[in-house]
């Protein structure tokens, strides 16, 4: 087994924890982590490809994905933030309709 | 890269029990506790793999800047964010989903072989400047909206549910509204 095979597999089992932590938790801020996690694994595979192919233009790819998760852990925040207003220990299956 | 072996197989096995943390910790600290330790460790190997920039990157940006804001968002949740107990249908769909994940990667994994590693690459910070700049600049350029988008609309979220300002008089809201001239 060389190293790439080994970071592409712990790459795919982190996409897969992750996917498991998102359906386990029903805390809106610990599923945001989860996601987090799949986001990295996503990222741990784009840097394997740049550095395999030899190509930078994957590796500037990477960095844009990490701006992305930035926002969207800040617009997660936000949503966890304001249920947490609502009620001491929410449950994110009751929030089941958006309204404007 | 035979000779990075070890470090490779070092950072794989910090990332995957690190991420098993963030996953199985009962309490919101803890996991971003666990999150600090994966974001670090996928530097490593991120580094190990001769992507600097991106090593760098993900220190500042996710050690630095989102599992901070993870904390911060953790110790402003009343009683520490308590979390209902995840129910037997969860911990089945969970382990359905992963299972299944991890079958359909590995699948997918095992159809296609590896090509063989570039031997001339130069993935250094002045070859992702140009690409950043060149191929790329939309992207790169659309992050900037996209942060500010991503700010505004956080601030947007929190304000819908503020209770009502206590400073501004009640009595104003309660009186139609008089047309006063000046001269």
């Amino acid at each position: 087994m060389t190293a790439e095979v080994l970071v592409l597999v712990t790459s795919a089992g982190l996409f897969a924890i992750g996917a498991a932590g998102l359906l386990v938790h029903r805390h809106p801020v610990a599923m945001l982590m989860a996601i987090e996690v799949m986001l990295n694994a996503a990222n741990l595979l784009i840097v394997l490809a740049a550095r395999v192919r030899g190509g930078v233009d994957a590796e500037s790819a990477a960095l844009i994905v990490l701006v992305l998760a930035a926002a969207d852990a800040v617009i997660g925040l936000g949503l966890a933030l304001a249920l947490f207003r609502r009620k001491a220990a929410p449950d994110v299956d009751e929030v089941a309709e958006l309204r404007g | 890269m035979q000779s990075q072996f070890v470090p490779v197989l070092v950072g794989c096995a910090v990332a995957l029990l690190s991420a098993l943390g963030v996953v199985l910790a009962r309490r919101p600290i803890y996991a971003a506790m666990a999150l600090l330790v994966h974001s670090l460790s996928l530097a490593a190997l991120f580094g190990i793999l001769s992507a600097a920039m991106v090593a760098v990157g993900q220190v500042i940006i996710y050690s630095g800047a989102i599992v901070v804001l993870f904390l911060f968002v953790v110790t402003l949740l009343p009683t520490g964010g308590r979390e209902l107990a995840p129910n037997t249908n969860r911990v089945g769909a969970a382990c359905v989903a992963g299972g299944g994940m991890l079958v359909a990667l590995a699948a997918a994994l095992a159809s296609g072989a590896l090509p063989p590693t570039a031997a001339v690459f130069d993935l250094g910070v002045a070859a992702v400047g140009h690409s950043l700049f060149g191929p790329l600049v939309v992207a790169f350029e659309l992050t900037a909206p996209l942060l500010l988008v991503a700010i505004v609309g956080a601030v947007v979220i929190w304000r819908r549910h503020e209770p009502r300002s206590t400073t501004t008089p009640r009595v104003l809201e309660a009186t139609p509204r008089r047309l006063v001239m000046h001269r």
